[in-house]
């Protein structure tokens, strides 16, 4: 049992590092982590389902918004982005944020194009970051059934 | 419970604080409540503005800080903030994803507290409280009744590391202790407070005044007052403000005299320097120092009633005020009871200046940034340039405004007493002073009652009579017959005092005669231009600046008052100049 703990936190770490090598997560996410205590152990899940969820709204506004006929209202786009921006800035969604930067620019300069590009690999990005901590919450859950300790990894 | 209520309540605060969070993402408002539990602050979360609001309105006493998000679709993060700032008066911080400065300019613009970006760390949270601290701290400032202790006493701590004296070193040290405890627990500000009525303030000044401003001592100055559950503590605390503000009136007469170019003209009068204990220089002087109190105060203690006519030897025996203090029962105010009037008026003749110099330059020198400089003309009888009699018919007024300002304990923020202008109107036309007063001083307790309120700081304290009678005005008075007339349409309403500062610093003269005072005065700052003189006469300590401007002339030519009267109480700053009256609001004492 202690030896599939044991490996079962080592695939963790390595594999929590390794989101963060890559840039899915950032020190915010780790900040997340340490909220997380006995009084609420599933917060990050949480807190990282909303901002799913608020993904799916956000997207779908600005698709809406980019998808008008006739002109496209850029600034109610801007709208969506910023908050986007805010919401992956404060769970540490590294990638998120830093495309939806990317795609603010775009907007200012009401390149329709640049906009629609971005928000295709915003996209992509959450659903990719949501598959990846999807597995990181499994074998979290793998672990605590064995019987150990989710082990701390900071960046 | 009000704040002051939570924070006694709570002895841990910060913790505790209850936060309203108002964020329309879901996601940073979670995260949000849950970095505030951590901080263990008490949160309340909402989506939506108009929820925040409501809640708000429905206990405005039910939060402590309120956490705002920007951007947000229902309503504008910055017209939240605007709305909570007016109605409910509470800290709010503005929470945003913008970094953009303007923003965080626009922020405070509409009076956040605080600006943070997501993503926010808890760290920058864990500060939070401290706004909730300033505010109402800020709150309690503007609606005390008494003594504000620990926040003047901070002030005066920096005030007394100045000072000279070190006969006092002792008595410093002693309320530095005191205050140094209050200032420790910041929070826990409410303690039964001495409430300074007029009474008992003259029973203060009496003794103060037995003892000596530079030797009074608050525990000989308790003995003597002998009051009944009045500590040391108390009158200590008293003194402080007493002779810090003396000490404020003579550094504003120290810049004006600063500014002068006539210094040396006056070092002439060598004559007055027997009178001992001036101080020629700018340094602040110490309030009442050895010297002066003991050497010339006492010499002019004892002025006689009598007109002065030379410049030297001019500071013969009054009679001590301090029996009169006391047995004074007209300046206890029950009500609004006018003491009897002792003589005192001054009558100003000069009714053909102009002060140009005046108004360009004493306004500048007297109007403190957040004051408005008030002029007010009185009657005048016909000006005696040679003889140096200046009139003003003043004084009956300013006893009853310091009667009404000591007797009433209302909150300073907006207060500042006139006098009736129709009683000064009684007291400028009236040649005879005695008879004038003495006319005027039945009008006493309505006049009191019409004692102008200035409901803010903007507003300047026009005192007295709106215009000459005689319309001796000068011609070219310049600014200075603009700001009288733009004073004019101030109305009269409730006036509100508390117990304030006195401003002390300098030789007391007393005389019965204001005129004579004025004189006296007059001849002392020729000696030393940076001195305030002070005098006093029933328990009304008028520090008298002497404007070096003065240049005797007559009939129409500009001339800068002879002398200013001033006298400051409450926080305000009454300068009369011989020949017009000026009133300056001196806020923030």
């Amino acid at each position: 049992m202690d030896a599939l703990v044991a490996q079962l936190q080592m695939q963790y770490r390595n594999y929590t590092a390794s989101l963060y090598q890559q840039g899915f997560l950032d020190d915010q996410f780790t900040e997340l982590k340490k909220l997380q205590d006995d009084a609420s152990p599933d917060f990050v899940a949480e807190v990282l389902s909303l901002f799913f969820e608020d993904c799916v709204k956000l997207i779908g506004n600005m698709a809406r918004a980019l998808d008008q006929t006739g002109t496209v209202d850029f600034s109610q786009v801007g709208a969506s982005v910023h908050q986007l921006k805010g919401s992956s800035s404060s769970v540490g969604a590294k990638r998120v944020k830093g495309l939806c930067v990317t795609f603010k620019e775009y907007c200012e300069a009401n390149n329709y194009e640049g906009c629609v590009r971005c928000l295709q690999q915003i996209d992509i990005e959450y659903k990719a970051l949501k598959t990846k901590l999807q597995d990181m919450f499994n074998l979290e859950k793998q672990i605590v059934q064995a019987g150990g300790k989710v082990p701390q990894v900071d960046n | 419970m009000t704040v002051e209520q939570e924070f006694e309540a709570v002895d841990q605060f910060p913790v505790g604080m209850r936060v309203l969070a108002v964020d329309d993402d879901q996601t940073c408002l979670r995260i949000l409540e849950t970095l505030l539990h951590r901080c263990q602050y008490h949160v309340t979360t909402t989506d939506s503005a108009q929820t925040a609001l409501e809640l708000l309105r429905e206990n405005k006493n039910k939060f402590d800080l309120v956490i705002s998000d920007v951007d947000m679709p229902d309503m504008d993060g910055f017209k939240l903030l605007e709305l909570v700032g007016l109605e409910m008066d509470l800290p709010v911080i503005m929470l945003s994803a913008h970094s953009d400065p303007k923003y965080v300019m626009k922020g405070v613009k509409h009076g956040a507290c605080d600006y943070l970006l997501k993503p926010v760390r808890i760290e920058e949270l864990k500060n939070i409280w401290q706004h909730v601290v300033r505010k109402s701290k800020f709150k309690k400032m503007k609606s005390i009744v008494t003594n504000v202790e620990s926040t003047d006493n901070t002030d005066q701590n920096g005030v007394k590391a100045n000072r000279k004296r070190k006969d006092q070193f002792e008595e410093v040290e002693e309320d530095d202790e005191e205050r140094g405890n209050e200032n420790d627990d910041p929070t826990a500000q409410k303690k039964p407070r001495v409430l300074w009525t007029r009474e008992l303030h003259n029973k203060f000044l009496a003794a103060v005044d037995h003892l000596g401003v530079e030797k009074a001592q608050p525990k000989k100055i308790l003995e003597l007052m002998n009051v009944d559950k009045l500590t040391r503590e108390n009158v200590a605390s008293h003194l402080q403000k007493f002779r810090s503000a003396l000490k404020k009136i003579t550094n504003e007469a120290n810049q004006q005299a600063n500014m002068a170019a006539i210094d040396s003209h006056f070092m002439q009068m060598s004559s007055l320097k027997g009178l001992g204990g001036f101080h020629h220089q700018q340094r602040q002087i110490p309030l009442g120092s050895g010297q002066f109190h003991g050497g010339a105060a006492a010499t002019m203690r004892h002025f006689p009633l009598g007109r002065l006519n030379s410049f030297g030897g001019v500071f013969p025996h009054v009679s001590s005020s301090l029996p009169r203090n006391h047995s004074d029962g007209g300046y206890i105010l029950q009500g609004m009871p006018i003491p009897p009037l002792d003589d005192l008026h001054i009558n100003n003749n000069n009714n053909n200046k102009a002060f140009p110099s005046f108004s360009s330059q004493q306004t500048s020198l007297m109007v403190a940034p957040n004051n408005q400089l008030v002029l007010q003309q009185p009657s005048y009888a016909s000006l005696n340039p040679g003889g140096f009699s200046p009139h003003l018919e003043i004084n009956k007024r300013l006893e009853d405004w310091s009667n009404t300002l000591l007797s009433t304990n209302i909150p300073q923020s907006d207060v500042h007493s006139k006098p009736d202008a129709l009683e000064w109107n009684h007291f400028c036309n009236s040649d005879a002073a005695q008879a004038g007063f003495s006319g005027a001083n039945n009008l006493g307790p309505m006049t009191d009652a019409q004692l102008l309120r200035s409901s803010s700081p903007s507003e300047g304290l026009f005192v007295g009579q709106q215009k000459l009678e005689n319309g001796s005005m000068p011609s070219d008075a310049g600014s200075l017959d603009d700001i009288v007339n733009s004073m004019m349409p101030k109305e009269q309403s409730q006036a509100d005092f508390f117990e304030g500062d006195w401003g002390l610093d300098g030789i007391i003269a007393h005389s019965e005669l204001a005129y004579e005072n004025l004189f006296l005065c007059f001849l002392c700052n020729l000696v030393n231009m940076r001195k305030s003189v002070l005098f006093r006469h029933n328990q009304l300590l008028l520090p008298l600046v002497l404007s070096f401007f003065f240049l005797l002339s007559c009939k129409k030519k500009p001339v800068s008052p002879l002398c200013n009267l001033c006298f400051k109480h409450d926080g305000i700053l009454f300068v009369l100049p011989m020949n017009l009256l000026a009133v300056k609001e001196w806020s923030n004492l």
